[in-house]
């Protein structure tokens, strides 16, 4: 009963009780419009699809809840208006941590790009290094002619000279065999 | 003086939380009639995901319009391909709608419970919330880095 009649708002500022009533009606109008406006503005900032223009009625929650308590100030009705305040602040700052999200996900999927890059070029260099392993390198220097000879053979050829001439002596084999 | 100042309090408190219960009620329903009346048929939804636009990749929530849209024809199963959230939040949204009328119809016929009903009211859509949107919030802190 006694928490009722100190939230009144009525005769504590030292003015007219009439202004002190009106004071509080619109500081207590303000709260209830700025908590509403707070709540959703919760709902909407944690689902990321909106998330990020959650922050919009967030801040004229705030300045709601704002505008409010110093109207109110006079009068001792604030709790609404705290109420809303603070869900107010609290929704903005998680609509605003969605743009670190945001940037989160776009350095994860750049660094997933540049990964796979780097993959392939190591997958590339390793290719490379293999034949260069695998290459027959013949070099010739003449020091009186000035001559330079490099030839460089990268051994897929010899190999496949070589299954060709496995294939030859075969069909040749199943070639005598035949006539036997 | 004071009994002027109680019977002016009493109505305008216990109207503010009818007041606030109306029109979260209203904001819920709006939240119906949009998942009702747009169709997952036709994909006709004006809302796109800003998170895709900025970062090119789909979010946790992408698809939940679809999603509640199909909750609200019963097609629960479809709900769930869309996105693995949206049975719980339609049932957070109904919940909170059922809430709505039955806290406000216990403040009108009740006058005397005060505060109790309220914490009742904040307890309960709090851990309501926590509970549907877990997700969202574990995607909001372990991306942000503070999980």
């Amino acid at each position: 009963m006694e928490d009722q009649i100190n939230n009144t708002g009525q005769g504590s500022a030292g003015s007219s009780p009439g202004a002190g009533y009106t004071g509080s009606r619109t500081g207590q109008n303000l709260g209830i419009a700025a908590l509403i406006t707070a709540i959703v503005t919760f709902v909407f900032a944690v689902i990321p699809c909106v998330g990020l223009i959650a922050i919009i009625p967030g801040v004229i929650a705030i300045v709601l809840a704002v505008v409010g308590l110093s109207r109110a100030s006079e009068s001792g009705s604030r709790g609404v208006l705290i109420a809303g305040l603070v869900i107010a602040v609290v929704a903005s700052i998680i609509s605003f941590s969605q743009l670190f999200v945001a940037g989160k996900i776009i350095e994860k999927a750049k660094r997933g790009f540049g990964g796979d890059i780097e993959n392939i070029i190591r997958d590339v260099q390793k290719d490379i290094l293999q034949d260069l392993e695998d290459a027959k390198i013949s070099i010739k220097v003449e020091s009186n002619g000035d001559k330079v000879e490099i030839k460089a053979d990268t051994g897929s050829r010899s190999r496949i000279e070589e299954l060709e001439e496995l294939e030859r002596t075969d069909s040749l084999n199943s070639g005598t065999n035949v006539k036997k | 003086m004071t009994g002027v100042a109680i019977s002016r309090y009493v109505p305008a408190d216990r109207d503010s939380y009818l007041v606030i219960n109306l029109v979260l009620a209203t904001v819920i329903l709006l939240v119906f009639i949009y998942s009702g009346i747009f169709s997952p048929g036709k994909d006709n939804y004006p809302v796109v995901c800003i998170h895709e636009k900025v970062t090119g990749q789909p979010c946790i929530s992408c698809g939940l319009s679809h999603s509640l849209s199909l909750m609200i024809r019963g097609r629960i199963a479809e709900a769930r391909t869309w996105n693995a959230n949206g049975p719980a939040i339609f049932i957070f949204f109904a919940a909170q709608l059922i809430m709505r009328i039955l806290f406000s119809a216990c403040r009108v016929k009740y006058p005397s419970t005060g505060k109790e009903l309220i914490i009742y009211d904040i307890s309960g859509s709090t851990v309501l919330f926590l509970v549907a949107f877990f997700p969202f919030l574990i995607n909001i802190f372990s991306l942000s880095g503070i999980h």
